[in-house]
C-alpha cells in the first residue's frame, strides 16, 4: 500500500488535491448561496399572508386575536420580538434562521427556507 | 471475441457484481453514498485487458445487479447504468490518450468523478429538477467520491500488481506503464 501510494504519478496527486479543493469550496459557496435565497414566509390562520427574504432586514407587525405581533428579520435570522399571548413561547424561541416559529395563540406560523418543500411531494432520495 | 475472452468477462462480472451486491447490503448513512468497490473490477478489467472487457463487465454488472436487487428499469437502474457507462468510457479515454499522464489511482479518481457527474446530471434531468439541490449535494458528492475513489485505487493498483506478478504469461493487452 506504501509503495502504490508512493508510486501515484503527480497528476495523480494534482487531480486528488483538486478535486477535494473544489468541492470544499462548494460546499462553502452552495451554503452561501443557499442561505440568501431563503425566504421567511408567514402563515396567519393556516392561510400563507407574507413571503419575504430573509437577507433584508424587516421590523413587521402581523394582527392576530392577540393584537399585534411584532416579528423581526435581520442578519439572516427571523425572531418575534414582541406579542401579547400569555405564554410567550415563541418570544423565547429567540433567532431562529431555519425553522419554524409557531405562536398557536395567534395563529400565526413563521416558516423559515423550506416552505415550498410542503408542496411538493417529491422523491427525497435515490440510491443506484 | 475468444472464448477465452467471453471465460475472463464472465469471471470478471461475477466478481464485480458480487461486490455490487455486497456493497447495496451495507448500511450507509446516506441514502446516496456509495462506495463503488465494483469499480475495482472495471478498473482492473480496464487496464489488464482492454476497454471493450470493461464495457462488457460493467454493463453485465449493471443489469444482472439491478434484476438481483430488484431496481431493474427504475429510477435507481437508470442512475447506475448511465454512472458505470460514464465512468468506464471516462476511464477508457483517460488511458488512450493520456496514458502515462494518470497512474491507476488517479484514473480510479477520473472513474468515480464522471460516474457522479453522470449520476447528477441523470438525476436532475430525470427526478429532481431542481437546481439548487443539485449544486448544494454536488460538492459533497463529489468530496466523498474522491475518497472512495482513492481507496479504490490504492486496491485496483495492488490487485493489478499481483496478477501481473502471478500470471505475466496468461495475461495479453497489458499496458507497459503497469510493468
Amino acid at each position: 500500500m506504501k509503495e502504490t501510494i508512493r508510486n501515484t504519478t503527480l497528476a495523480d496527486r494534482l487531480l486528488f488535491l483538486f478535486l477535494v479543493s473544489l468541492s470544499v469550496a462548494g460546499i462553502f459557496l452552495a451554503r452561501d448561496a443557499l442561505s440568501q435565497g431563503s425566504d421567511v414566509i408567514i402563515e396567519v390562520d393556516g392561510k400563507p399572508a407574507y413571503t419575504l427574504p430573509l437577507n433584508v432586514s424587516r421590523l413587521l407587525s402581523v394582527d392576530g386575536p392577540y393584537g399585534p405581533t411584532v416579528v423581526e428579520i435581520e442578519g439572516g435570522k427571523v425572531r418575534v420580538k414582541e406579542t401579547h399571548c400569555r405564554n410567550q413561547i415563541c418570544v423565547r424561541e429567540g433567532w431562529v434562521s431555519r425553522g419554524v416559529i409557531v405562536c398557536l395563540p395567534n395563529k400565526l406560523v413563521i416558516m423559515v427556507g423550506g416552505g415550498n418543500k410542503r408542496q411538493e411531494q417529491g422523491i427525497d432520495a435515490i440510491t443506484g | 471475441m475468444q472464448l477465452q475472452d467471453k471465460h475472463r468477462i464472465a469471471i470478471l462480472s461475477a466478481y464485480a457484481l458480487a461486490l455490487h451486491g455486497f456493497e447495496s447490503l451495507l448500511p450507509t448513512p446516506i441514502p446516496w453514498l456509495k462506495l463503488g468497490l465494483a469499480n475495482i473490477i472495471t478498473l482492473v478489467a480496464l487496464v489488464l485487458y482492454g476497454f471493450r472487457t470493461a464495457l462488457m463487465v460493467t454493463l453485465i454488472r449493471v443489469v444482472l445487479a439491478s434484476i438481483f436487487i430488484g431496481t431493474f428499469l427504475g429510477p435507481a437502474f437508470i442512475l447506475s447504468t448511465g454512472g458505470g457507462l460514464a465512468s468506464v468510457v471516462a476511464m477508457g479515454l483517460s488511458i488512450k490518450y493520456f496514458n502515462k499522464v494518470f497512474g491507476t489511482v488517479g484514473l480510479s479518481l477520473i472513474g468515480a468523478l464522471f460516474h457522479n457527474i453522470a449520476q447528477l446530471s441523470l438525476a436532475y434531468y430525470f427526478f429532481i429538477q431542481r437546481i439548487e439541490a443539485v449544486l448544494i449535494i454536488s460538492p459533497v458528492i463529489l468530496l466523498i467520491g474522491s475518497l472512495t475513489g482513492i481507496v479504490n485505487g490504492i486496491i485496483s493498483d495492488i490487485l493489478i500488481k499481483n496478477l501481473l506478478k502471478k500470471d505475466t504469461g496468461k495475461l495479453q493487452n497489458v499496458l507497459h506503464k503497469i510493468t
